[in-house]
């Protein structure tokens, strides 16, 4: 029990610990941020947009897009055969915007993200392919500082920083932003750092050369952006993260607990996929392996202290154990309960850098809410074992396409009545 | 998976059709592009990572840490030279002892019930370092040589002092200036050579000020912060007081830096979660609201804070608080006036705010008319107020800036001529007797008669305080049968194992600190009455007799 208590210690202090990398000192804080651009435009850029029933908010996107203030780049809207709505609305944009706005149709049967990125890779003509997903904000000077980190680092990827903004739409949406909020702002940059990193899904940038030389994106993985890092990684690829809140790439939460939690699943069972493929076993440095097994296995450790770290202390306080002992139960709340201390100080922040204000009563929902989102991340993460192990390994959709999965299962329930 | 064996044919699938399909419109201006397309632009080096501080982030130069060294290794020689002997042993350092004793011992956290008076991490350090006198085989009186153990203690203190003083930003010489007069003061060498939880507080406060002056201002630094100022409080509560003078040392160095809200979510993450233990013992013992038939840490604290009698006001002649301080100032006057004066001044100066603030709360807490003053309080001002004073005399000097003009160099050299001839002939006296005098000859003589004269020591109950406790249970006594005279009438639990009441009781120990108590104390007055001396050392107030109950006279 004593060192059960202490193996999960360390590794909620460790897990702690680099989720606070950014923080250590404010010189790494300052070495996070985009370095001011040159105003230079030297790189030319591809930009994908895989769009999967959306018609709805992609004109937008591709307008803001195509604001950008730099000069270099296409975008490439990505649309399924089998989606007339979606595809009509892309030509429509391309057509507001010759030259500047090309549109792909994916052919293949089973639809997914990867796919859809694999289908545009042959068109793609710039220096530096982009991703992007179709409800992004992205903002116009971003181009220009990822032009600058490009040339400045001599990087071969530069992820961008990505952020949900909606904190204030439901009691897991405050916790789901200030997850990454803290992904993104300090917890990459450590694995940047280190050389591993499970890439972000858009506002990442990779040249084109060193992303076909990799072969494009899995197609049958569910984190395929996981992957792509984790290959780029081995590959020794350099990879360069930076976060400024004025030019990060703005989303919004799952609409729903069940689109959160399937989400969530579908993350999970990627890492878990990623894991099983073995790529990071070609890391060159021990502890970069270690992180990577630490990192893929993370979502279920976490699963597993969510479950036995409230045990322990029940244990602890109801059944007549020795104080010692006792007490030995609760050290690994206390980097928990740190973890929720800095979770507070990052709404704050939060709430600064995006000049939204913050109430009381946000940071109330913080607190209570923290166990339930906790006991959340548990089950997607039980739930994406089980559908590993069941073999059940199909693109769970999330809420653009939740919508027309409902519809088919309507559809067979009336048929059934 | 490659890029196209998804793909059907008809689609544009070759990277060739590529240029074709949409080459015409696609515009992307590559004029100020460096000649190969796919090398990055030539590469400067990479963005440093460190900022231009990472040089003054070494802890100490090594000049500084030789002088330091040094210094310390001098103070701790004045400290060690004749620590058995002087100043006399008290009933205070015996109990803390006794208590180490009892959690080296695995028998919990005192030698009797633990009541939460204090919380218990002071003696749980003094437990893990009880192995340094054992080390040298010294053996009585036992809390004489005991006080061997707290000279690594007293070193850290004062290596951290002066570490400080350096983060303040003091010169070399007025950082070993704060490290000797807080080495060398006759009071605090009086008061660092005895076993006080307060140094173990005052050594976790000075380490977590330190660290939160941290020069490369890294989160876990701030963190530690928390951990030493938890550390410190749950040595010795009263060290809660000083908190604020950490956090303003925080504040200020943390001040123009991005992370500053970090640093105090590290900070009290650090206090609260080390500190939440203890409350949360007392909650798993089933002790920490009060209750019938067992102490409890509420009940302890209620009566801490109301209950107490208070020893009076400072200011008022005869009282207890009054004589405390007399007896202060008796070993030295210079470092608590002068230190005070240097509070006043400091509190107004940007750099030094952080230690004269802790200075400050401290001496007030101390001044406060009505409150309990615990003999050992000025154990934790001293260094703060040694701080001070060099910090004020740096300042003092840089203000009159003697290389500027040669009269301003002799009013310099005539005040420090007047200061140096006014301190080192006192000091020098009173350290003196720190080195020659013999105050605990008559303790060491009746441990002696104790473990030698007195027979069947097994089946003997002694009634002592606390100095001889642990020396008797070394000599061959059950623990049970050596009882702390303020159990007799005090603790249930011991009353209750002597069932003849006072008639159980073979021999008692007479000492200063028992005779003091003792009015209070009926059966212990019992027992002075049906007794006759049969040994005696020493004379007048400080006498200790060895009395034999007399059972057959009541």
């Amino acid at each position: 029990m004593i060192i059960i208590s202490l193996a999960l210690a360390a590794f909620a202090a460790a897990t702690l610990w680099w989720t606070m990398h950014a923080w250590r000192t404010p010189e790494t804080l300052a070495s996070t941020r985009f370095s001011a651009p040159d105003g230079d435009h030297r790189l030319t850029f591809s930009l994908l947009v895989p769009a999967r029933h959306e018609e709805a908010v992609l004109s937008h996107t591709v307008a803001r897009l195509l604001e950008s203030s730099h000069q270099g780049f296409e975008v490439i809207i990505i649309v399924g055969h089998d989606d007339p709505e979606t595809t009509a609305v892309a030509h429509q944009v391309a057509a507001s915007a010759p030259g500047r706005v090309l549109v792909v149709t994916d052919h293949n049967e089973q639809k997914n993200k990867p796919r859809a990125l694999n289908t545009a890779l042959p068109y793609c003509r710039g220096d530096v392919v982009g991703v992007f997903d179709a409800e992004d904000q992205v903002h116009p000077s971003l181009l220009e500082h990822v032009d600058h980190a490009f040339r400045s680092t001599g990087a071969d990827v530069v992820q961008g920083g990505v952020q949900l903004i909606n904190f204030h739409s439901s009691w897991y949406s405050l916790h789901n932003c200030l997850e990454y909020f803290f992904w993104f702002r300090s917890r990459l940059h450590l694995h940047a750092d280190k050389g591993f990193i499970p890439l972000g899904g858009n506002t990442v940038f990779v040249r084109t050369d060193v992303l076909r030389g990799a072969n494009g994106w899995d197609g049958t993985c569910l984190a395929e952006d996981c992957d792509l890092g984790v290959r780029l990684s081995s590959r020794g690829a350099k990879v360069v993260v930076a976060y400024d809140s004025s030019i990060v790439t703005r989303e919004e939460t799952p609409n729903s607990l069940a689109g959160l939690l399937k989400q969530r699943t579908r993350w999970n069972q990627g890492f878990l996929q990623v894991y099983r493929k073995g790529e990071w076993r070609r890391l060159p440095g021990f502890g970069q392996r270690m992180l990577a097994r630490y990192t893929l296995t993370g979502p279920f450790m976490q699963a597993f202290s969510g479950v036995i770290i409230p045990v322990g202390v029940a244990i602890a306080m109801w059944a007549q154990l020795p104080v010692g002992v006792a007490l030995m139960t609760f050290v690994p709340v206390v980097p928990m309960a740190a973890n929720l201390v800095f979770q507070i100080v990052g709404l704050r922040d939060f709430g600064k850098q995006y000049e939204v204000r913050i109430r009381w009563h946000h940071y109330t929902r913080l607190i209570i809410g923290a166990a339930p989102y906790a006991l959340v991340l548990t089950v997607a993460a039980l739930r994406a074992v089980w559908r590993e192990y069941t073999g059940k390994r199909n693109w769970e959709l999330t809420q653009h396409v939740g919508a027309h999965l409902g519809a088919q299962i309507v559809a067979s329930e009336g048929r059934a009545a | 998976m490659t890029t196209t064996d998804d793909r059907r044919p008809g689609d544009a699938d070759t990277l060739v059709d590529v240029p074709r399909t949409v080459g015409a419109g696609f515009d992307i201006p590559k004029a100020r592009r460096a000649t190969s397309p796919m090398r990055p632009s030539p590469v400067p080096p990479a963005v440093p990572n460190r900022a231009p501080s990472a040089t003054s982030s070494r802890v100490l130069s090594r000049p500084d840490r030789y002088l330091a060294c040094g210094l310390t290794v001098l103070v701790l020689a004045v400290l060690a030279t004749n620590i058995t002997g002087f100043p006399s042993a008290t009933d205070d350092e015996g109990t803390y002892l006794a208590q180490a004793w009892a959690v080296q011992q695995g028998n919990g956290l005192a030698h009797y019930t633990y009541w939460y008076d204090h919380p218990p991490l002071g003696w749980i350090q003094l437990a893990a370092l009880s192995w340094l006198p054992a080390l040298l085989g010294w053996h009585e009186p036992t809390v004489a040589v005991g006080r061997l153990a707290m000279l690594p203690v007293v070193a850290a203190s004062l290596l951290l002092v002066y570490l400080i003083s350096r983060r303040l930003g003091l010169a070399r010489w007025a950082a070993a200036l704060a490290l000797l007069t807080y080495g060398l003061s006759p009071l605090a060498v009086t008061m660092n050579r005895q076993i006080y939880l307060d140094s173990f507080a005052v050594a976790w406060i000075l380490a977590a000020v330190a660290l939160a002056l941290s020069p490369r201002r890294h989160l876990w630094h701030y963190t530690a912060a928390g951990i030493a100022t938890a550390i410190a409080v749950l040595s010795k509560e009263t060290m809660l007081v000083a908190v604020p003078a950490v956090l303003v040392a925080m504040w200020q160095n943390g001040s123009r830096s991005s992370t500053r809200p970090w640093t105090f979510g590290g900070y009290a993450s650090g206090l609260v979660l080390v500190g939440v233990f203890y409350p949360l013992y007392a909650l798993l013992r089933g002790e920490l609201i009060p209750g019938a038939g067992h102490v409890s840490l509420l009940g302890a604290w209620q009566f801490q804070l109301a209950s107490r009698s208070g020893s009076g006001s400072v200011f008022q002649a005869g009282s207890g608080s009054w004589s405390l301080v007399h007896s202060w100032l008796y070993y030295d006057p210079v470092i608590l006036v002068e230190g005070l004066a240097s509070t006043v001044i400091a509190l107004a100066m940007r750099r030094l705010r952080a230690a004269a603030l802790a200075a400050a709360l401290l001496a007030i807490i101390a001044l406060r008319p009505g409150g309990y003053l615990p003999a050992m309080f000025v154990v934790q001002i001293l260094p703060f107020f040694a701080i001070v004073i060099a910090g004020v005399i740096h300042h003092g000097v840089i203000g009159l800036s003697p290389r500027r003009h040669w009269w301003r160099a002799t009013v310099l050299g005539v005040i420090a001529v007047i200061a140096v001839a006014g301190i080192v002939p006192r000091w020098y006296a009173g350290d003196r007797r720190a080195l020659v005098a013999d105050d605990n000859a008559s303790y060491s003589a009746a441990a002696h008669y104790l473990r030698t004269t007195v027979p069947h020591r097994d089946e003997t109950t002694v009634v002592v305080d606390d100095v001889l406790w642990l020396d008797c249970v070394g000599a061959g006594y059950r623990t049970d049968n050596v009882i702390w005279f303020y159990k007799l009438d005090l603790d249930p639990a011991v009353a209750a194992r002597l069932h003849h009441g006072w008639r159980d009781v073979d021999y008692i120990v007479s000492t200063p600190a028992l005779r003091q108590d003792a009015a209070s104390l009926p059966t212990v007055t019992t027992l002075l009455t049906h007794s006759t001396v049969i040994a005696s050392y020493g004379s007048d107030t400080g006498r200790i007799d060895i009395r034999h109950i007399d059972k057959e006279t009541a």
